[in-house]
């Protein structure tokens, strides 16, 4: 299922997606978004209504809902309460330029995050503009293992190391090495007392393929599996010489097919065999996005770089995959 | 685009001749936000109005007057309704709150009750009962009675396992609907001696809207799914299910008039409106007939009173008027932006709507006599005007 809109991207409005495990300070950051003199005027979807301390009258509750479209599976998972909140909210769209919805700290952000792929007035009439997972530097390492953590670690575009005021500068980088074998994409943000530049949170523009990979262009400084306990980890794999599209195309929707449930995210830029154009690539479980780029830079460095985040994964046999779609 | 002058609508107007447009004139006004519903009185005197940001504007059309019972206040009303004996209008919205005012005649200023927090968050469905003063609200998880004569609550309400998504009254007031991800619900809260336990009909997706057809009591499901579900007469056994629609399935409308095995059935997903008409008993008793002219969502459906005559109220910024063989009658134009809501006066000569821009329109409508509905006893019920 591809999860573009053919509705151009200006003209949808953005939504921030704001998770994190409980007390990591999502709280703090939305009364901050919220007060900030950042000239957007933002909606602010909350589900422990009454937290937020500001007297904004578009500040709306919500239960966290899920519809489960096909059989339960984990890629057909919704969250009823937006399509409906969302739907009516819209109606008033001109009172605000930017929607920010806070999910619980025990919330996977899979379904929030298929929401506005999978409904079709959500799909044509916002636009995510990026996962944004606050972590706790101080009490991380208490939840590791909490499959929550580790589902919002993996689904961000942008982390936030938060209260790094509270643990040495040993212990930060430990947590960040550990953060970065599962999600090697996510923009990495240190601040305390959630105090981060809006500018970081707000138009991030994640999911916008032309965007997707431009936040840290060397992400991958070669092909590598990282080594650690944790079940959700991330392969990269990385290609110089060309591949071929329709090999690759297969290779992916069996790969998602079959192991979509565990399949995260997975961001890519294509390399294609007489193509001068870079072809981009990005999925949510099971929902595929893909599409040619601009043309290749003269003195570019030209080769395919695929980022797979997701549980249980065989690096083996993801790569012989991948490479058997060199062209 | 400048308003026709106000000259209220007070009585029908006479019938135009043949081969005559059906709608010649209009009036109009504005709110200030996108209007969100709106709503006649069962005797066609009054017609209220909500907008998504709060407003509630009542238009008296024997006096000839408006009054803005609530003015702009960021906060949305998305649901309007007069109660069947024309005393009490409720409204209510983002704010979670029942709003209730009393009526008094025509020219005499509604009241105000104190407004009844309800603390299930938005409210975005609310229904009264026909013929009775039973107010049906969708509270979050709960369907909850409010008793228009005892003003009060009446225990118990009734849960239902997710998020009611919409509710129905049938038109005898005896049977409520309601549907959530997962069930569907039929109650029957009206009966003194309680017989049969509210009767939970497991359903694969969420209900988005119900509607029952008149005395024959078919109920109609849209799902979120882009199936369609519709139980036969008295809503008894397995429903029909009708899949394959380009998106969910958002509004439904029933003819009044009685048609030989069902009344007519008009459905609504993303740009594609669909006639249904029942042609035998038994599986494939249906025939769709695609009714193709809107170019983007349409957002509200309604049969005139009576007739088979349906309007369309699109995003494309039109309102399409069909006859019962589906054809399209006559095309009315807005002022470019959206419509979001239509309501048929009860005496079925008048249409209004509602637009993205807070205007509200009222179109005096011919109905042509072919779609009206032949005399006899018993049949849909008329405005005494």
């Amino acid at each position: 299922m591809a999860f573009s809109s053919p509705v151009p991207a200006a003209e949808r409005l953005p939504v921030t997606v704001l998770t994190g495990y409980l007390g990591a300070g999502k709280t703090t950051l939305l009364n901050r978004i919220l007060t900030h003199e950042h000239g957007l005027k933002v909606a602010v979807i909350v589900n422990e209504f009454g937290e937020v301390g500001i007297d904004n009258q578009l500040v709306v509750d919500a239960d966290e809902e899920i519809f489960e479209m096909n059989n339960g599976c984990i890629c057909c998972t919704v969250r009823g309460d937006l399509i409906r909140i969302i739907g009516n909210l819209m109606k008033r769209r001109d009172r605000f330029d930017h929607l920010v919805i806070e999910t619980t700290g025990l919330a996977d952000p899979a379904p929030v995050i298929q929401t506005f792929f999978v409904d079709e007035d959500l799909r044509d009439e916002l636009r995510l503009d990026a996962v944004v997972t606050l972590v706790d530097l101080k009490h991380v390492e208490q939840h590791w293992e909490a499959e929550e953590v580790q589902e919002q670690l993996a689904f961000a575009d942008v982390l936030v190391l938060n209260k790094a005021d509270l643990v040495s500068d040993a212990d930060r980088a430990a947590i960040e090495r550990r953060v970065r074998a599962i999600n090697p994409v996510a923009r990495l943000i240190t601040s305390e007392n959630a105090d981060v530049p809006m500018q970081e949170l707000l138009g991030v523009e994640a999911f916008e393929l032309e965007r997707a990979l431009s936040l840290d262009p060397g992400f991958l400084v070669d092909e590598h599996a990282h080594e650690h306990d944790d079940a959700v980890g991330s392969v990269a794999l990385v290609e110089k010489r060309p591949m071929d599209l329709e090999k690759l195309g297969c290779w992916l929707s069996d790969l998602v097919a079959e192991r979509g449930p565990d399949l995260f995210r997975i961001k890519g830029i294509i390399q294609l065999q007489a193509e001068a154009r870079r072809y981009l690539f990005q999925s949510v479980h099971m929902l595929l996005d893909g599409d040619f780029d601009r043309a290749w830079k003269p003195g570019e460095r030209r080769r395919t770089e695929l980022v797979i985040i997701g549980r249980d994964l065989d690096a083996d046999a993801l790569r012989a995959g991948f490479l058997a779609c060199v062209a | 685009m400048p308003c026709a002058p106000a000259s209220w609508p007070v009585s029908p107007e006479l019938s135009v001749a043949p081969l005559a447009p059906l709608v010649s004139e209009r009036l109009c006004g504005d709110l200030q936000q996108p209007i969100s519903a709106l709503t006649w009185s069962a005797n066609g005197e009054f017609l209220a109005i909500a907008s998504a940001g709060g407003e509630l504007l009542l238009l008296d059309f024997l006096a000839g007057c408006e009054e803005l019972l609530r003015g702009d206040r960021d906060s949305s009303l998305d649901v309007v309704g007069f109660s069947s004996d024309g005393q009490l209008l409720m409204a209510a919205g983002q704010d979670g709150e029942l709003l209730l005012w009393e009526l008094g005649d025509t020219g005499v200023r509604p009241l105000a009750m104190d407004p009844i927090p309800l603390g299930g968050g938005w409210i975005d469905a609310a229904a009264w009962q026909p013929g009775g003063l039973l107010l049906a609200v969708a509270a979050g998880r709960e369907l909850r009675l409010w008793d228009g004569a005892a003003r009060q609550w009446r225990e118990p309400s009734l849960p239902l396992p997710g998020t009611i998504q919409a509710l129905a009254w049938s038109a005898d007031g005896v049977q409520l609907a309601a549907s959530c991800h997962g069930e569907l619900v039929l109650w029957q809260p009206c009966l003194s001696t309680p017989v049969d336990p509210p009767l939970r009909n497991p359903i694969a997706s969420a209900g988005l809207t119900l509607a029952f057809s008149g005395p024959g009591h078919h109920l109609a499901c849209g799902m979120l799914d882009r199936s369609l579900l519709v139980w036969p007469q008295g809503c008894h056994g397995q429903p029909w299910q009708f899949s394959g629609f380009p998106a969910k399935v958002r509004q439904l409308a029933w003819s009044e008039q009685p048609g030989r095995l069902a009344p007519l059935l008009a459905s609504a997903a993303a740009e594609a409106v669909i006639l249904w008409t029942q042609v035998k008993q038994g599986p494939k008793a249906w025939q769709p007939e695609p009714l193709l002219w809107h170019e983007k969502r349409v957002n509200a459906l309604a049969f005139a009173p009576g007739s088979t005559l349906l309007a369309s109220a699109s995003s494309d910024g039109s309102v399409a008027l069909w006859d019962g063989k589906g054809r399209m009658l006559q095309p009315l134009e807005g002022q470019g932006c959206g419509f979001n809501a239509l309501a048929w006066r009860p005496d079925g000569r008048h249409l209004a709507a509602g637009d993205a821009n807070g205007r509200w329109w009222l179109w005096p409508v011919a109905v042509p006599a072919r779609e009206q509905q032949s005399q006899r006893a018993g049949a849909g019920f008329r405005a005494q005007l």
